[in-house]
């Protein structure tokens, strides 16, 4: 296994993750705002988020479990920033570690853990209420999460060429989505992502602040931008979780791509003028504003994330047009109509394999 | 029932009361003392049957009422029965929560704010006045000030 | 101004508590955090709790039961924070100022807690959400 060759890959690849979290959070909120017919934040917004928390002050209750309350958000985003680590490793580099999707799957459970760990660590009814909801959809959404990758495994050992090692690389060079299976897994998965960030139509456990509980409900200041950090990780890492197994992974080496031919080179210059002055002016018209949106995604295209944005665009739609479900409706849809529809592609899969037809 | 089968009913009891009296169209007063209340609100509660809807409390000058309305769903008529108190010293009267247990909150309220008690209530206990408010006050009494 | 008043003015994020309102100030805070007034191009965010905010909007003249709650949820709230009184009734008791259950104005309440504490008033039975959105823009370019 040959180290990165970049040192500055391994220099920018955390706070870049971090960057982008917030930008993609931007994203969420702008595109919601937009399709509420209203204006919606400005750019810079959730990096003022995080600032304003890092300057409250930090409270803690007195019956709360201190060391768990103060570590469980430390142990969160620790957990889905190596994830993020790891996968942009196998995109930018192409090589991996032996049994890397096990260990992809044990880190996207973290977060959900350590969500579970610090509000039970509160010390309060609401929390608690929050946390016994946050279990069940755990256990709801983790095993249509799990099946769903076996699919993509079934269906890429018929794909990879003898001694090829099976990791997330090799699953990241095909494209299982255009078949029936992999269809069905894609779309389970899609669902289960986004209970797993916590968007409607399965944020019960968190967003439920409105209906006066919550599993954050007695976090503060840095502890609590600690939180908001980890969530907006976790809405990159996810997505091109999904963008890796289903979609067929980034182009190769995405780094270069921008500095490729002289074609590429002038057209990006371009488009960076074009974001840098539309966000200077984009408080001023709301055409300006909306062209800035649209010059920050065509940015994105142009560096190779146009998969990564598809499902961005998937999660914004679903979240803004779904109410939010109850726990009970949410175990159900998992494990009997998803597990289901997992269940299906597992033996139409099969069946593809043996048989030889692929798009089965 | 329509508004005729209701007036029959009511002259089972004509006894209990002063006087059956139809204000408006859809609107009837029961006055009674407070003795017969109990009997009253369980005849109108269980037999006739009506729809309890509320219970109001009033400092006439000379003595306490208590307003008991009932609803016919069917009419929309509004059957009060009004029950006088004339003990302004120790105001009394019988809870009718034993068999109305939707009545519970609205009777301790009642003895909260006018200091009328009320026998055999479940759970008279203080309920919209803070935990700090002096015993024995009434705010609601024509001679306390504030 | 210190980096975190700074911040803060970008991002107040908003508790509602009502400690004794008729409910028509409540109906305009919550008319006022719609989409038609986008409150959140100013970075406001409706939170759950007290701890998540920066800013506690309180209506209703200050009852003597809900005085000791709004002192308790006036700890909670992470400092630094901005306390605002939306109707008349918080302000000055309104026409509530006979009552037998008033505990004083909730600018007195909240000052027997921290006699420094940043208090701005928006008078109005209810006040309109603009007055509202113009209440809370000008506190925040006071600061």
């Amino acid at each position: 296994m040959s180290v990165s060759p970049n040192i500055l890959f391994w220099i920018i690849v955390i706070p870049g993750t971090v960057v982008l979290g917030l930008v993609a959070s931007w994203i969420v909120r702008k595109v919601s705002a937009l399709v509420q017919w209203r204006v919606g934040p400005p750019f810079v917004q959730p990096f003022y988020d995080v600032a304003k928390l890092m300057g409250k002050e930090i409270l803690v209750p007195q019956d709360a479990h201190r060391i768990v309350f103060m570590a469980a958000p430390i142990v969160g985003l620790a957990g889905i920033i190596l994830l993020s680590i790891m996968l942009w490793r196998i995109i930018v580099t192409q090589t991996t570690f032996l049994g890397d999707i096990i260990v992809a799957i044990y880190l996207m459970v973290l977060p959900s853990l350590a969500l579970i760990l610090g509000s039970s660590a509160s010390a309060s009814p609401h929390a608690a209420v929050g946390t016994g909801r946050e279990m069940k959809l755990v256990m709801g959404y983790e095993l249509s999460l799990v099946l769903a990758f076996i699919v993509v495994i079934i269906k890429t050992t018929a794909l990879v060429e003898q001694g090829q090692q099976l990791s997330l690389a090799a699953i990241a060079q095909h494209a299982p989505v255009f078949s029936i299976s992999g269809m069905l897994a894609f779309l389970s998965s899609l669902m289960c992502i986004q209970a797993k960030l916590g968007f409607v139509p399965f944020d019960i456990a968190e967003a439920e602040t409105e209906l006066g509980s919550g599993v954050l409900m007695e976090y503060s200041g840095a502890l609590l931008a600690i939180w908001k950090l980890m969530q907006a990780v976790m809405l990159v890492t996810l997505p091109l979780f999904l963008v890796m197994v289903f979609l067929g992974g980034l182009s190769a080496d995405f780094l270069a791509g921008l500095a490729k031919p002289v074609g590429t080179l002038p057209i990006g210059i371009i488009v960076l003028l074009i974001f840098i002055v539309t966000g200077l002016l984009a408080r001023f018209n709301k055409y300006i504003d909306i062209l800035f949106l649209l010059t920050l995604i065509a940015a994105c295209l142009l560096a190779g994330l146009g998969k990564y944005v598809l499902i961005l665009v998937m999660i914004i739609l679903i979240k803004n047009t779904n109410p939010r479900v109850r726990i009970d409706q949410a175990m159900k849809f998992f494990w009997v109509y998803c597990s289901l529809a997992l269940a299906i592609a597992i033996v139409l899969a099969l069946i593809g394999n043996t048989c030889g037809y692929s798009w089965l | 029932m329509n508004q005729e089968e209701l007036n029959n009913k009511l002259l089972e009891i004509k006894d209990k009361l002063i006087d059956i009296e139809q204000k408006a169209n859809k609107r009837i007063f029961l006055p009674c003392e407070a003795e017969n209340t109990y009997a009253v609100n369980k005849f109108l509660f269980e037999d006739v049957p009506l729809r309890f809807v509320i219970a109001t409390g009033i400092d006439s000058d000379d003595y306490f009422e208590i307003l008991y309305h009932y609803s016919n769903d069917e009419t929309g008529c509004v059957v009060t029965v009004k029950a006088f108190i004339r003990d302004r010293e120790k105001p009394a009267i019988e809870s009718i929560a034993p068999f109305l247990p939707g009545a519970e909150w609205i009777e301790r309220e009642i003895h909260d704010l006018l200091g009328i008690d009320f026998k055999n209530h479940p759970n008279l206990r203080r309920l919209i006045l803070s935990d700090d408010w002096p015993e024995g006050v009434y705010p609601l009494r024509k001679e306390t000030k504030k | 101004m210190s980096w975190k008043i700074k911040a803060l003015k970008k991002s107040p994020w908003v508790f509602h508590v009502n400690v004794g309102a008729c409910n028509n100030c409540d109906i305009e805070i919550v008319n006022c955090l719609t989409p038609r007034y986008d409150v959140e191009r100013f970075g406001i965010k409706l939170v759950g709790s007290p701890r998540h905010a920066d800013a506690l909007l309180v209506t209703g003249v200050g009852t003597m039961q809900a005085a000791i709650r709004l002192r308790e949820v006036y700890r909670q709230t992470s400092k630094p924070c901005v306390v605002f009184l939306i109707g008349a009734c918080p302000c000055g008791t309104g026409i509530f100022s006979q009552g037998y259950h008033v505990a004083g104005p909730v600018d007195k309440i909240i000052r027997e807690v921290d006699p420094n504490a940043i208090i701005a008033y928006v008078p109005g039975c209810p006040p309109k959400p603009e007055a509202m959105i113009s209440g809370i823009v000008k506190t925040l370019a006071a600061l």
